[in-house]
Formats: structure tokens, C-alpha cells, sequence
């Protein structure tokens, strides 16, 4: 039987079977970035703050005028929870942990974290510090996830 | 001093479908409003026809176009499970400025039966947007639907007050014991459910894990409901066979919609909306004889209960514990069940209105609703939803003639 379209095998590389997100015009500084293994962050010009997801207007002082700075990539484990019970690519990686991170800038983002234990979710400490990687799902869309620092 | 909309009207009967809970034949959403609807109108003697503004969660024209109805007030606020205590709020405005004075406010949804009947009769619009900011910066994480999103909330919740799962538990063991008075709920018994009947902590922990820390029995059910009630000008409500149960007080309010926009994790918009509800009424947590809580998960209920100054921060879980909230005790919650054991279509608001009117009206115990036990004395009822992912949510206190 053949492996199914989104699942085809590259070589020894397995494709990435996993919801590969629609880059939006909005974002689009920040999926750039991802491919070239940067994470770029918006920033509002006149109140100074990051803001994450990226916005129109600023969310803080609602002007209209956006930048898009390169982040750190650090930033702090918020909370977490396992996920036992995922649907299609993630299913098979079920047990996973999610996570919300504080990032360093400012704001927050949502991640599938790496470096844990899905088993002994009493060894993930909220508060402990986590960095930044980019994997490539296509050759145009890469995702960022979020490693904790050792 | 209650405001100017405080008892400006009142909500004069509340029905449910036929069937409700897992049916034997698959029900369309539209079919569950239909049957609450017309069992309304027998309850209070209102006839459809006299309904002049129609509230609901899905697509309320297509409600008002199949009872062939031309409201003078049609509202469509969809925003999760709460909506309907936000139709509730907007009805009591509407009637007090007098642009309407019959409203109806309806739910159907077949969270079961689609399962069978998939995206077909739902009456309301489907489908992601891929540019939403849930589909680019949180689905590709493998997040699926409410339970993956709540658990982050009591691992917050555990990690600043040192709470425990076990603590959040027991609000499913209290919340199992008033399914067991009530015929209607899912988990009543061995007969409506294999796994029905009372459960301890330790069943709760034991339960499959779904998303830690949150095991499945601190997850609400998927079922089948249609819920509809009549809300009248005091006029109309005093004219009635069915007994009047006053809006005293209304507020909604909202933290988010996307859980990447909560601030902070073990609190929610309902501390805003209670205060406006609360400050309506005159009246404050301490005035309340019991409540009815949107319990779509432990954790959402433990929250709330703080939110709404019920409990102190972090003890929010200590009402159910020490058996203030059970059947018999000083403070009862979710007396019909909740939606962790008694009925939880996906927006489980109206199941709390239904509930908060019989307590109220004292009809909880009618042999069909309620057997011996389930009726309490409580005089007053704050009624919470919360929606989306601990988004929305809308606050009511209603009392009784
Ligand atoms: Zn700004």
C-alpha cells in the first residue's frame, strides 16, 4: 500500500506530516524570518512593545505604526500541559508537551516544546528557560519550536 | 441601590427537547430548538406568534424564518457557551427600552447525534479561516479543541496556589451527586450510562488521561440539548400561570478569544462581569443562595467559583470539598448535574438558565427533571457562563418573585 500524499518519503527523511500553517500577508516578516531560522517579532514604533500574534494596529496603544525586530529567541516556560490525545501527525508523537512561553521581549507564543519528559510531567519546571528552533515542513513554511535551554 | 435595568424583566418559563442527552436516533440541531421552543410556549401559555425579539447562538434568522416569525429584535451573539447569558442581558436591555416585550432565547445543538448526522442541520456557518490566528500560531501544535487548551489553565492554577488535580476533582465527585437526582442527566445512573452513578476521587484520577493534568472525568460530556426560555416585561411575566424569576442583575465581559491573548492563567473575565451583574442587583456574592457554574471542565468551575467572590483565589475548588455544594449542603452548585455529568451540547449555557428557573420557580423536583433531594430552598442564584477557551464570559443573578 502506498504511503499516504502528505506522508511521501524523501530519501531517508521522513516529510513533515504535521498541520503546516497558510502564511498569512500580515505575518509575513515573521515566516520569512522562520525560514531563515530568525525569529522576527513585531514591535510597535511608538510604545516600544512586542506584541504576539502579529496585529494590524498595536494592541497597547493602538497606533498603526508596526516594526518587525529579530527576537532573541529566549524566553520562559509559562505553563504547559501533555497532550494525550492528539489527530492526524501528531497523534503518532502523542504523549507531547504544549506550552505557552514568555518570551523575552514581551508577550507570549504557543509551542509544542522539546528537551522534556511527556511521562513525568512533574520534572517541567514553569519559570525554566527555553530557546528557539525553526523546523522546515516545506520548503517555504518553517515552524518555530521551543527548546528548553540546558 | 439596584440600577435602572435591575428586574426590568423577568424570565417566565424555561423547557428543554424531548430528547436531550445521547438519543437513539440522530437529532438535528434545528429539531432540538424546534421541540424546546414549542414546549415554552405550552409551559407558559405564550404563544409563538407573540414572540417579538429572538435570541440565539447560531443563526438566529433562520430560527425566527422556521417558527415564521418577523422579530422587531434579532440578535446572533455567538461567542461560546456564555452567549445565552449574554442573549439574557441583551433581552433585559431591549425590554427595558421597550423595543420589545417577549423574547425568546433558544439553543440547539446535537454535539452527539452529529456524529451520525455530520455538518448537516447544525444552522450555523462551519469552518476554519486559515489566516485566523489560531489556525497560524496554535493548531500547528497539535492542540485539539477544548481540553488541550483548559489543562494549561490548571497547570497554571496548580503551579501559583499549589492546588492539586485531586483538589479539582472533587468537584466532579459533588457534581456526580446532583446527576444522581436528576432522571435527565447522562450520568444518572448504571441505567442512562455504564460508568453513571457516584464516583470518587479516586475514579476522577483513574480515568483515562486526556490532557494532562485534566483526566477525563474532569471533562464535560458530549451530548445532545435543546434549551429555550421566554423572557417577558413585568407586565406580561405577572400575567402568567408560571411563576416569575427576576433578572436582578446582568454583566458580560470578555479576556480573550484566542487563549495566546490570556493574561493571566487562573483568572477569568467572569470577576468583571459578576462585578457589573452584582452592582445591577444591589447585591453582592455573600447575598447568593447557590449557584450555577459552567463546569466544561473541573478546572473551569474551580476558577470561576473565585472569580465570582464565592471563594477566596486559589480555594475556589474548598465549596465542593468540604460538601457546602452538594446535595443537602449550604451552597449548592450545578445542581442539575453540570455539564460534566448531567448534559454538555458544546455550548452548555442554556442548560445553566433551564436549571437556575426550576431552582427558582421551584419546579427542580417535577419527577422528570428531579427526584427527591434536588429541589434546595435558595432564593437567589448567580448564573456564570464561560466561553471559548476561558474567553467570554456573561454573568446573571436572578431571584425569585
Ligand atoms: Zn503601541
Amino acid at each position: 500500500m502506498p504511503p499516504p500524499a502528505d506522508h511521501h518519503v524523501k530519501g531517508e527523511t521522513v516529510a513533515y506530516n504535521k498541520p503546516i500553517p497558510e502564511p498569512d500577508p500580515l505575518g509575513k516578516p515573521f515566516w520569512d524570518g522562520a525560514k531563515a531560522g530568525k525569529l522576527m517579532l513585531p514591535r510597535c514604533v511608538d510604545c516600544s512593545r512586542v506584541h504576539w500574534y502579529p496585529r494590524h494596529i498595536c494592541p497597547s496603544c493602538h497606533s498603526d505604526n508596526i516594526e518587525w525586530v529579530e527576537g532573541s529567541g529566549e524566553g520562559y516556560i509559562h505553563t504547559f500541559a501533555v497532550q494525550h490525545r492528539a489527530m492526524g501527525g501528531w497523534a503518532e508523537e502523542a504523549p507531547f508537551v504544549t506550552a505557552y512561553i514568555d518570551l523575552v521581549e514581551g508577550d507570549r507564543m504557543f509551542t509544542v516544546l522539546r528537551g522534556v519528559d511527556p511521562k513525568n510531567p512533574e520534572s517541567i519546571k514553569i519559570g525554566a528557560k527555553v530557546r528557539v528552533e525553526f523546523e522546515a515542513a516545506t520548503d517555504d513554511v518553517s515552524i518555530a519550536f521551543w527548546r528548553v535551554a540546558e | 441601590m439596584p440600577g435602572e435595568l435591575s428586574r426590568a424583566a423577568a424570565i417566565v418559563g424555561a423547557a428543554e427537547a424531548n430528547e436531550i442527552g445521547y438519543p437513539k436516533t440522530p437529532k438535528t440541531a434545528l429539531q432540538l430548538h424546534m421541540e424546546a421552543i414549542k414546549n415554552v410556549s405550552n409551559q407558559t401559555g405564550i404563544p409563538i406568534s407573540r414572540i417579538n425579539g429572538v435570541f440565539g447562538a447560531g443563526w438566529s434568522s433562520q430560527i425566527a424564518e422556521h417558527l415564521g416569525l418577523h422579530p422587531d429584535y434579532i440578535d446572533t451573539t455567538a461567542v461560546g457557551g456564555c452567549s445565552f447569558e449574554m442573549h439574557v442581558h441583551h433581552a433585559l436591555a431591549a425590554i427595558h427600552a421597550g423595543i420589545i416585550d417577549v423574547a425568546l432565547v433558544t439553543h440547539g445543538e446535537n454535539g452527539y447525534s452529529q456524529r451520525a448526522t455530520g455538518g448537516r442541520g447544525t444552522g450555523r456557518a462551519r469552518g476554519g479561516d486559515p489566516w485566523d490566528p489560531g489556525s497560524l500560531y496554535s493548531n500547528p501544535y497539535g492542540v485539539t479543541g477544548a481540553p488541550s487548551n483548559y489543562s494549561h489553565a490548571l497547570t497554571r492554577h496548580m503551579h501559583r496556589y499549589g492546588t492539586t488535580p485531586e483538589d479539582f476533582a472533587e468537584i466532579a465527585v459533588v457534581t456526580r451527586q446532583w446527576a444522581t437526582l436528576n432522571p435527565r442527566a447522562v450520568m444518572h445512573s448504571k441505567e442512562t450510562h455504564p460508568e453513571g452513578g457516584p464516583i470518587t476521587v479516586e475514579t476522577v484520577q483513574k480515568s483515562r488521561i486526556i490532557s494532562w493534568p485534566l483526566t477525563l472525568l474532569h471533562v464535560c460530556l458530549v451530548t445532545d440539548y435543546g434549551g429555550a426560555i421566554l423572557i417577558t416585561s413585568p407586565e406580561i411575566a405577572k400575567s402568567l400561570p408560571t411563576k416569575p424569576v427576576w433578572i436582578a442583575g446582568a454583566g458580560e465581559n470578555m479576556s480573550h478569544s484566542n487563549m495566546l491573548e490570556m493574561g493571566d492563567f487562573t483568572a477569568t473575565s467572569a470577576a468583571a462581569s459578576a462585578a457589573t451583574a452584582y452592582r445591577m442587583a444591589g447585591m453582592g456574592p455573600e447575598d447568593m443562595e447557590m449557584a450555577m457554574i459552567y463546569d466544561s471542565f473541573t478546572v473551569t468551575a474551580g476558577i470561576t467559583a473565585e472569580m465570582l467572590g464565592l471563594a477566596p483565589k486559589g480555594e475556589g475548588f474548598t465549596l465542593w470539598k468540604s460538601g457546602k455544594a452538594a446535595p443537602g449542603g449550604s451552597f449548592p452548585i450545578n445542581t442539575n448535574g453540570g455539564g460534566l455529568s448531567f448534559n454538555h451540547s458544546g455550548m452548555y449555557g442554556m442548560q445553566l438558565l433551564v436549571e437556575a428557573y426550576r431552582q427558582l420557580s421551584g419546579t427542580a423536583e417535577d419527577g422528570v427533571n428531579g427526584i427527591a433531594g434536588k429541589q434546595t430552598k435558595a432564593r437567589s442564584c448567580v448564573v456564570n457562563g464561560t466561553g471559548g477557551s476561558l474567553s467570554t464570559t456573561g454573568t446573571l443573578v436572578l431571584v425569585a418573585d
